[in-house]
């Protein structure tokens, strides 16, 4: 059971406006997997992703590491579920980069003296340079931001990192460098994403979602390239498999 | 889009800079109520005032015209209040302007000398209520989002407006585009709390401080304890 990561079992969802988003989801994932969730806009990506660590609660089941999800152990599981969102304005709420990288590692209690080395290793692993802790968010790129994003999260050590569009908005060159940071993680990944360049540079495995289900989970590769099947979940092949570019 | 409006010059390293948040909030509280108990029949005490203030100025390192030019947004609000309280005379109308400019100019001191975070610690150890600091950051650090996202409307909207509307629709527009902010900024604070709550977030607000008490806040605070308690004397 514990070689599992997550295990979701006929999870369902509906808004407190009555919108429908999960319906009886399914989903294992392994330790140590790279999954990425690719749909439609509305497909109920992130609202899956936030499920991960109990910030929204359907019916059905979700365990964390062999352990059921519940509000008596949702801090403990919050310590090994982390969560990038998809605007970094969201993510950083603290006056400075510091604060909110060490935010996560406060409240998981990490004594106050390692939380320099924390912050440190956090800006570092996300490509960043230690000396951009005492800036402000609100001065800082979008790129820098998102990375900024991720290394409050990476700060508290997660097991499993699920993220919301990580590469959207990103110029080339910030989207390639933020690649290059993710495929160096060890945590287990859930990636939700319309990148499917990313997908398949990062995720051996996929997931399909449209209207609240999953309609195909699979080898990346060879599920992007099913036309018909990406077509009819308004999706479409990625280029780079359609011309050959990809061997 | 440059904005650092509220702590534009925070990060220098003067004599007021370095010193700890907490004697500088003390300290320039007891100088703004100072300058708020002076009676207005001790009009010479304003000078006094003034000068310590100028001395403080000077020390801070902070261009003058910039804190010229920051003070003069207390005139719209004088001329509304010198119309609300009964006439005075010019003398009454003087005096309220020079108090709302001194205290206006000792508050820009205290926040360009002290960054926000510090200034957030400061009255957290001091014992502000945790939700209301914590409610302060968040006013700070979101200020500057909602700014560019209500410049981003007003982008939209000339980039679809011809000439001028009358002055009704205009206001009709203009009360929309309040309320879609409004809108917006809700479900931010939601995906906020989110966030918040995904790392570990659970009620309270963890505080860092480097900056420790020294000696200079106490020759600071010593300093001017001893400039009150001397103009007190002086009345």
């Amino acid at each position: 059971m514990t070689d599992y990561a997550v295990r979701i079992t006929r999870l369902s969802y509906t808004y407190p406006d009555g919108t429908k988003a999960l319906e009886g989801i399914d989903l294992d994932v392994a330790r140590g997997e790279r999954v990425a969730i690719v749909g439609p806009s509305g497909a109920g990506k992130s609202t899956l992703l936030l499920h991960l660590n109990g910030v929204l609660t359907g019916s059905g089941s979700v365990r964390i590491l062999g352990e059921n999800l519940q509000p008596s152990n949702l801090h403990q599981i919050r310590r090994q579920v982390g969560l990038l969102f998809q605007d970094p304005n969201d993510q950083l709420f603290c006056p400075t980069v510091f604060e909110d990288v060490a935010f996560g590692p406060l409240n998981l209690s990490v004594p106050a003296g390692e939380i320099p080395r924390r912050v440190e290793k956090a800006l570092g692993d996300s490509g960043l340079d230690y000396a951009l802790r005492s800036r402000s968010s609100h001065h800082l790129s979008l790129g820098e931001r998102r990375r900024v994003s991720l290394a409050a999260v990476l700060a508290m050590e997660p097991a499993i990192l699920g993220m919301d569009e990580p590469t959207s908005n990103l110029d080339p060159r910030n989207r390639r460098h933020l690649i290059e940071v993710i495929s160096g993680l060890e945590a287990t990944l859930i990636v939700a994403t319309h990148d499917l360049e990313l997908v398949l540079d990062v995720c051996a495995r996929t997931i399909l979602m449209d209207r609240g289900k999953i309609w195909a989970d699979g080898e990346t590769r060879s599920m992007l390239s099913e036309a018909g099947l990406m077509e009819k979940h308004g999706m479409e092949v990625p280029l780079s498999l359609k011309s050959g570019m990809r061997s | 889009m440059r904005h650092n409006f509220i702590d534009r010059y925070a990060a220098l390293e003067s004599p007021l800079h370095i010193l700890e948040p907490r004697s500088k909030l003390l300290a320039f509280t007891a100088l703004i109520v100072g300058v708020l108990s002076i009676p207005v029949d001790r009009g010479s005490l304003f000078f006094v005032y003034f000068f310590a203030t100028a001395v403080l100025m000077g020390i801070s390192q902070i261009p003058l015209p910039y804190i010229m030019g920051r003070s003069l947004v207390i005139l719209p609000f004088i001329v509304l209040a010198s119309l609300a309280v009964p006439w005075k005379g010019f003398y009454g109308i003087g005096i309220l302007f020079v108090r709302a400019i001194l205290c206006l100019i000792l508050l820009i001191l205290l926040t360009n000398t002290t960054r926000f975070v510090e200034l957030m610690r400061g009255l957290r150890k001091l014992g502000c209520p945790q939700i209301l600091v914590m409610n302060l950051g968040f006013l700070y650090r979101y200020l500057f989002v909602l700014t560019e996202e209500a410049m981003r409307m007003k982008q939209a909207r000339d980039c679809r407006r011809v000439g001028r509307a009358p002055f009704g629709e205009e206001l009709k527009i203009l009360s929309s585009m309040l309320g879609t902010l409004l809108i917006r900024s809700f479900e931010r604070a939601e995906r906020m709390h989110s966030a918040m709550l995904s790392r570990g977030y659970s009620g309270h607000f963890p505080v860092l401080s480097p900056r420790r008490f020294s000696w200079h806040d106490l020759v600071f605070l010593s300093g001017i304890t001893l400039f009150i308690v001397l103009t007190v004397l002086l009345r």
